[in-house]
C-alpha cells in the first residue's frame, strides 16, 4: 500500500507544485467569471426577467439575482470539472515523454496501481479544487443573500462534484493514454479549454443550441453533473421564488426558468432525470475504467 | 560467481533485430562495461536486464532470479541511473528521494535511513530540500545514483552516466562509482560513450548492430586488437631506418621523430637498442584502436 500512495502523493505533488499549471487548470473558470462580472449576469437576468411578465412585483430583484449568481457557480464547477482533471493527468503524457514511466516501471509497483494511482490522484486534485470552488462559492453567495439550500443538499453539492471529478478523470484518463506527445495533449487542452464553457452551458444555456448540439454536449459527464448541480444549488431558491409568485402561474414560470437554464440534461430527444443523468455519469466512468485500463497495458506492458 | 548469466537475448522491434542472440556473464562485485556506438543495442539490452522491456527470446538471470518470471524480484534487487534525469523537476531532491522510496514499499523514515550513509558523500544536506530543476547537472547526477540506491541494490546499473556532464562533474560521478564499489561490494554493469572509461573496467563487451563482436578485459582486448606504438625522435636517417625494419615496416616521419607500430615487444627492443634509442615515447594501445580495428569506425 505504501507504493500506491507514494506513487499518488507524488501525481498530487506534481500538480500542485506547479502554480502555472495549476492556474491554467482554473483558466476557463476564471474566464466564465469574467465574463459574469462583465455581461453575462446581465444577460442572464434580462432573460428571466423577459419570462416573467406580470410577475415583476412579486418575485424579488434579490432571488433573481441570487439565482443567477447560483448559475454561475454552477459554470464554473462545470467548468473546472473538465479542466483541472485533465490537467493533472496531463502527467502521464509528461511522465512517458520524459523516460520517468520507465524509471516508475522498473520498481516493484505493479502495473495496475500505477494506473489506478494516476487516476486516483487526479481525482483527489479534481475533487480538492473544485469543493475549494465550491465552499468559496457558497460562503460567498451566503454573504450576499440566501440560496435557501437545505444542509442535504449542501452535502449533496459536494457528492455531485466528486462524481464529476471521478468521471471527468476516467474519461480523459483514456484520452491522454493514446497521446505520445506534451504538444499534442497541450493543443487538445487549447481546444479543451475554449469548448468546455459552452459544453457545460457556461457562457450560454444549452437549451438555446439545436438538438444536435444540445444532443452532443450533453454526450460529456461534466454536462450532466453541472446540471445536477444547477439543481442542488438552486431548487431551494427556485422553491422561494415560487412560493413568492404563490401558485399564480401553476409553477409555469419556475418550469420555464428550469427549462431554459437546462436544469435537466436533454440529448437525442430524451430529457434526464437528476438520477437518470448519475446514472449515465456512472455508466461511462465505468465504460472509461475499464477501456483505460485496457489500454494502459497496451501502452505500458511493453511486451 | 556469476550475478548476471545472459544466454542468447533477442530482441525485435517494430520488424527490426535490436538485440541479436547475445550472451555473457558479469561476476558479483564486478565493474563491467558495456561499449557501442548509438544504436548498437546498449539500452535496449539494459532494458530487457531492468525488466522494463520484454525480451523476445533467450533467458536471463539476474541476482539468481529469472528475467520474464522474477521480475519483481529482479526489480527489488537492482538500481537504474537512466541516460537522461528521470525525477521530477518541480519536487525537491527529499520529495523525489522519499516518493521514489516508496515505489519498493519504503516509510520515509526508512529511506532515509537507507540514504543517511550516502548523504555526506553525495553532498545531499546543502541541496536536500532544492528544487530538483535548480540544480546542475552534476548535482542532478548525484542525486540520480542516489536515488538509484535507495532500494540497496545489487546491482548499480549505470547507462552513459557521465554523458553530458563538464570533465570535473565526470570525475566525480566516476569517485562514487568507485566507491560503491570498494565500500559496498556492488557489481556496476556500465554503458558509456567515453572509451577512456572503459579502462578500469573488469570485463568490457562491444556491441555492434546488436551483436557482441569482442568481449574480455581491456587489457585482453588491446593485446588482440591494438597495436603498441613507439615515438622516437631523432632525426631522420637510413641507419635509423634500418634498426626499425627490425621489427616493424609500418613507421613513418613524422617532423622530428619517427612513429612505430607493432606487435613485437617494444620495451625489450628498446633495452636492446639504448644507445641508439634515447629520447622517445612508448604509447600503449587504446581501446578507442580496439574499436576501430573491430568496427572499422573511430569511436563517437
Amino acid at each position: 500500500m505504501k507504493d500506491f500512495m507514494g506513487f499518488t502523493r507524488r501525481n498530487i505533488l506534481i500538480y500542485f507544485k506547479d502554480i502555472l499549471a495549476v492556474f491554467f487548470s482554473l483558466l476557463t473558470s476564471i474566464i466564465v467569471f469574467v465574463l459574469y462580472l462583465l455581461f453575462l449576469k446581465g444577460t442572464f437576468v434580462d432573460a428571466l426577467t423577459g419570462t416573467m411578465k406580470g410577475l415583476e412585483n412579486i418575485v424579488s430583484s434579490q432571488d433573481i439575482e441570487m439565482f443567477v449568481n447560483g448559475i454561475l457557480l454552477s459554470g464554473i464547477l462545470g467548468s473546472s470539472m473538465i479542466t483541472v482533471p485533465y490537467t493533472c493527468l496531463q502527467t502521464i503524457v509528461k511522465d512517458r515523454e520524459a523516460g520517468v514511466d520507465i524509471d516508475i516501471c522498473s520498481t516493484p509497483l505493479k502495473r495496475w496501481k500505477i494506473v489506478l494511482s494516476y487516476f486516483t490522484a487526479s481525482s483527489l486534485c479534481a475533487f480538492i479544487m473544485t469543493s475549494l470552488i465550491l465552499t468559496v462559492g457558497l460562503i460567498t453567495l451566503g454573504f450576499m443573500g440566501d440560496l435557501h439550500m437545505t444542509a442535504g443538499s449542501v452535502l449533496a453539492s459536494y457528492g455531485a462534484v466528486l462524481l464529476g471529478s471521478l468521471s471527468s478523470t476516467a474519461l480523459f484518463m483514456m484520452i491522454l493514454l493514446l497521446f505520445k506527445s506534451s504538444s499534442t495533449s497541450t493543443a487538445f487542452f487549447g481546444i479543451l479549454t475554449a469548448a468546455s464553457g459552452f459544453v457545460i452551458g457556461a457562457y450560454i444555456p444549452l437549451s438555446r443550441f439545436s438538438d444536435g448540439v444540445q444532443s452532443f454536449c450533453n454526450l460529456f459527464p461534466a454536462s450532466h453533473i453541472t446540471a445536477l448541480i444547477r439543481n442542488l444549488l438552486l431548487s431551494g431558491i427556485s422553491d422561494k421564488i415560487d412560493s413568492s409568485i404563490g401558485g399564480l402561474d401553476n409553477g409555469a414560470f419556475i418550469s420555464a426558468v428550469k427549462e431554459t437554464f437546462s436544469f435537466n440534461a436533454v440529448a437525442f430527444g430524451k430529457t434526464f432525470s437528476s438520477s437518470g443523468s448519475v446514472i449515465y455519469v456512472l455508466i461511462i466512468a465505468l465504460v472509461s475504467i475499464l477501456a483505460m485500463t485496457y489500454l494502459y497495458k497496451k501502452t505500458y506492458m511493453r511486451r | 560467481m556469476n550475478i548476471i548469466e545472459v544466454r542468447n537475448l533477442t530482441k525485435d522491434y517494430k520488424g527490426k533485430r535490436a538485440v541479436d542472440s547475445i550472451s555473457f556473464d558479469v561476476e558479483e562485485g564486478e565493474l563491467f562495461a558495456f561499449l557501442g556506438e548509438n544504436g548498437a543495442g546498449k539500452s535496449t539490452t539494459i532494458n530487457m536486464l531492468c525488466t522494463v522491456l520484454a525480451k523476445t527470446t533467450g533467458s536471463a538471470f539476474i541476482a539468481g532470479k529469472e528475467l520474464g518470471k522474477e521480475d519483481d524480484e529482479i526489480r527489488k534487487a537492482i538500481g537504474i541511473v537512466f541516460q537522461n534525469s528521470v525525477l521530477d523537476r518541480k519536487l525537491s531532491v527529499k520529495e523525489n528521494l522519499l516518493t521514489r522510496g516508496s515505489y519498493y514499499g519504503l516509510s520515509a523514515r526508512e529511506v532515509k535511513e537507507r540514504i543517511e550513509p550516502f548523504k555526506e558523500r553525495f553532498e545531499l544536506d546543502e541541496i536536500w530540500n532544492r528544487r530538483y530543476e535548480k540544480l546542475s547537472g552534476g548535482q542532478r547526477r548525484r542525486v540520480d545514483i542516489v536515488r538509484a540506491l535507495i532500494n540497496d541494490p545489487k546491482i548499480l546499473f549505470l547507462d552513459e552516466p557521465t554523458t553530458g556532464l563538464d570533465p570535473k562533474s565526470r570525475r566525480l560521478v566516476w569517485d562514487h562509482i568507485d566507491y560503491l564499489r570498494r565500500e559496498h561490494g556492488m557489481t556496476i554493469f556500465l554503458t558509456t560513450h567515453y572509451m577512456e572509461e572503459t579502462r578500469d573496467s573488469d570485463h568490457v563487451v562491444i556491441l555492434d548492430k546488436g551483436n557482441i563482436i569482442a568481449k574480455g578485459t581491456p587489457a585482453e582486448l588491446k593485446s588482440r586488437y591494438a597495436h603498441s606504438k613507439l615515438v622516437w625522435y631523432t632525426a631522420q636517417s637510413p641507419d635509423s631506418e634500418n634498426l626499425i625494419s627490425r621489427i616493424s615496416n609500418e613507421f613513418a616521419y613524422d617532423a622530428d621523430h619517427y612513429n612505430i607500430v607493432t606487435d613485437d615487444d617494444l620495451t625489450e627492443f628498446i633495452y636492446q637498442n639504448k644507445k641508439h634509442i634515447r629520447d622517445y615515447e612508448l604509447i600503449k594501445g587504446s581501446m578507442d584502436d580496439v574499436f576501430l580495428t573491430l568496427t572499422g569506425k573511430e569511436f563517437a
